[in-house]
């Protein structure tokens, strides 16, 4: 069987529009500025107050004294908002034709007819399209943008925006909650199960700018959901930056599977804030692949404060050249018999570099919990960089904790048998990278699966085209 | 005082880069320590008491290491030569007579060499005692040397131990590390694989009681190609007791063919006691083997 990577067209992530807007903030980040987007937002005075107030949370946080070197970070060179040329609509033939050609060409109009439930479509700071079947509609589930449930739902927004990540967590969760703009808010009822996912996919165009969408997802007692987030952005010569943030309430009994495939551009800096807070015999699952972006800092955390709660973890990065992709997970554990299952992969290439970095903290109370990490790094050459850095805090006896973690090349036996069987080395090398993220792409929705795999033979495409450039 | 810290730091919140102990002074140190027995084949080793310089890559801080290095008041430069597996045993005691320990100690292991060397620190009275210590090892090509480190000292004294080992071509060195007693017991335990086919051994077994806390830093380098690394840490923790295991293996580049495994195993005696652990893997060469696992369990 041979790889097809030559049917792998990275074009797609890489069109780029004009940057042509409504509407873009002066650069930098100031009092001032910060009150504009409130004014152009025209949000209600409560959340004026609490842009300005993260805002000063901002300004007395230190820069992370750890991680990758982000001091190409000025935010004096960012535009933190920057509103496109079209009102939100829920149909695709309003969408203005440079914009809707772009998410044509992601597959998202075409993605939202065969196999989701619904869909939210941000281009820069604002989301442009939004969209969900009647029938979950008349269950009553909520799907809409951050904007519109702040002023139609203000009681949940006020009761749960920046409450599972407060503003003083970091300094990127302070600016965000300075500047946040777009995103998703969904609610879904108490005992109903979404069968079908929901979609929001988030695309930045404008260079020297950020993106800072806000999530927010309510699952309730005995409900369920699935959904997908996707991003990209054309790259540019200049720093992007992407501090977005998620918020999951998860109740009782409930059931939420948040799958991220992230493929922000290579001048794009990640530094996004995932979180769940579960509840009493609750499940969150996250599936996550992180393949884009310059710097990204990525560390999704789940609190298992219900008794009986569980997560599961299941994630991939591949770091390519000049990529420092610091991905892991964070778990509590915060009540009695919780459990947690951690699959990490990364992938390192080209020079690139891969950080699985994590906390497990089991609390005093989590008696009878139970946490299982397993951590695989593959080194496809000797340029690139792959590190394990994980934190076990055990604070109770009775807990069944283990944790282990490899790196290595691939066996040259296994490429040695491939071979055996008529394969080039390139390619037996491919399929064992992809073997390598099978259980990760198992996880995804089968669409979704076939974009990580593009994923995944493009950068390997990207890999062997360097290298047989350079052996000429 | 901050010490230990780890070679890569991660969040400050998780509070495992480093430790700072608060509630300690620097004693004064005693010029002479007179509690030491020197037993075994002592006639089979060289034995000079001369101050050995302090060049340390990590260590126990800057602090510290100035104190061995100004007020060392016991300096051995112990030379093992030829095959004959012979053993010595140092023994320090302290006491209220002897309350403070600073010693420094350099082992030499001369090509083709082999020998056991084993060090215990006691206190047989239950004195409030001090210790700050440096062992530093330079094995030699095909030198093979035993290391028995004991730490029996009482949960009253505050024990720091530096330890560094610097390998050559085809030199092993091991370590069994028994790991017991201090208030505060913070190890730093560095090996730099610099040779080829060389190795390195580390088996600990720790127990912390009542309210000690161990501090244990281990970091290997691996430079030399086809190189080996076997870490093994091994304890249980009751009362309230914490434990912090810091462990880094770090695959250098050219390190090829180097297999590394790390492996560390807590149980957890009370609900009041609290296991910290980080077991790091970094790594800059592709054709190299590293695992780790840690476990934590009740009994």
């Amino acid at each position: 069987m041979k790889t097809k990577l030559d049917e792998i067209n990275r074009n797609v992530y890489n069109i780029k529009n004009k940057d042509d807007y409504e509407y873009k903030i002066k650069k930098g980040l100031t009092p001032e500025i910060i009150k504009e987007i409130s004014k152009q937002k025209n949000d209600p005075e409560w959340m004026k107050e609490f842009r300005l107030k993260a805002l000063e949370t901002y300004n007395k946080l230190e820069m992370p004294t750890w991680g990758p070197d982000l001091s190409m970070l000025n935010m004096d060179e960012i535009a933190t908002y920057v509103r496109p040329k079209s009102k939100m609509t829920g149909n695709w033939d309003d969408v203005p034709e440079d914009i809707k050609n772009t998410f044509d060409k992601l597959g998202i109009p075409e993605a939202e007819k065969k196999s989701l439930a619904g869909v939210g479509a941000q281009y820069d700071s604002e989301v442009v399209y939004h969209s969900m079947k009647n029938e979950l509609i008349s269950q009553g589930v909520i799907y809409t943008d951050m904007e519109t449930a702040v002023r139609e739902y203000p009681d949940i927004v006020k009761a749960h925006f920046m409450k599972c990540v407060p503003l003083t967590d970091h300094k990127f969760v302070a600016l965000h909650g300075a500047v946040w703009s777009g995103g998703s808010f969904v609610y879904v009822p108490k005992g109903i199960k979404v069968e079908i996912p929901l979609q929001s996919y988030f695309r930045l165009n404008s260079p020297e700018s950020g993106q800072f969408e806000h999530t927010l997802i309510i699952v309730d007692e005995g409900a369920s959901l699935h959904f997908i987030e996707g991003c990209s952005a054309p790259k540019y010569n200049k720093v992007n930056l992407h501090a977005g943030c998620v918020e999951l309430y998860v109740k009782d009994n409930a059931y939420l599977r948040y799958s991220t495939i992230e493929n922000w551009s290579k001048n794009m800096l990640n530094l996004n804030t995932k979180r769940a807070i579960v509840g009493k015999n609750a499940k969150i699952d996250w599936v996550s692949g992180s393949f884009g972006s310059k710097i990204s800092m990525l560390y999704p955390m789940s609190i298992l404060n219900g008794e009986g709660a569980r997560t599961e973890y299941t994630g991939i990065s591949f770091a390519g050249k000049g990529q420092n992709l610091d991905t892991g997970f964070k778990v509590i554990h915060n009540n009695k018999n919780t459990s947690s299952l951690i699959n990490s992969k990364s992938i390192s290439k080209n020079g690139g570099t891969a950080t699985y970095r994590a906390l497990v903290r089991i609390n005093e109370v989590a008696k009878g919990s139970k946490c299982n990490v397993n951590c695989e790094s593959l080194m496809l050459d000797d340029i690139s960089r792959s590190d394990t850095i994980p934190v076990n805090d055990i604070k109770t006896d009775d807990v069944e904790f283990s944790h282990e973690a490899k790196i290595g090349k691939i066996s040259d036996k296994s490429i040695f048998y491939l071979m055996s069987r008529g394969l080039s080395e390139e390619d037996a090398k491919g399929m064992i990278v992809r073997g390598f993220a099978d259980p990760i792409s198992k996880e995804l929705p089968i669409e979704y699966a076939a974009e990580m795999n593009n994923l995944i033979n493009l950068e390997l495409e990207r890999k062997y085209r360097i290298k047989k450039g350079m052996s000429k | 005082m901050i010490l230990n810290e780890t070679p890569i730091r991660t969040s400050k919140n998780y509070g495992i880069n480093n430790i700072d102990i608060d509630d300690f002074s620097i004693p004064e140190i005693q010029e002479t320590f007179e509690e030491l027995n020197i037993s075994g084949d002592v006639d089979e080793f060289t034995i000079k008491k001369e101050k050995n310089k302090i060049d340390l890559k990590y260590g126990n801080g800057e602090v510290l290491l100035k104190q061995i290095k100004n007020y060392s008041n016991v300096n051995f430069h112990i030379i093992v030569e030829g095959k004959k597996n012979k053993e010595l045993q140092l023994e320090f005691d302290l006491t209220n007579k002897n309350q403070n320990l600073v010693d420094n100690i350099l082992i030499e292991a001369r090509e083709n060499s082999n020998g056991i060397i084993i060090i215990k620190y006691l206190s047989s009275k239950n004195d409030k005692c001090y210790h700050n210590g440096l062992i530093k090892v330079l094995a030699q090509k095909k030198s093979n040397l035993n290391i028995i480190f004991v730490n029996m000292l009482n949960n009253k004294t505050e024990n720091f131990t530096s330890i560094e080992n610097i390998l050559e071509n085809d030199s092993k060195v091991k370590y069994n590390i028994i790991d017991f007693g201090g208030k505060n017991s913070i190890t730093n335990y560095y090996t730099n694989l610099k040779g080829e086919n060389s190795s390195n051994e580390v088996k600990t077994i720790y127990l912390g009681t009542s309210e000690q806390t161990l501090d244990l830093n281990y970091i290997v380098e691996v430079y030399g190609k086809n190189s080996i690394i076997n870490m093994d840490v091994k304890g249980a923790i009751k009362d309230k007791s914490k434990k912090h295991f810091k462990g880094t293996i770090d695959f250098k580049k050219g390190s090829k063919k180097s297999k590394g495994n790390e492996n560390e195993f807590c149980t957890i005696l009370s609900d009041r006691a609290k296991s910290i652990s980080l077991p790091m893997l970094l790594c800059t060469e592709e054709d190299v083997e590293g695992n780790h696992g840690t476990a934590s369990r009740k009994t």
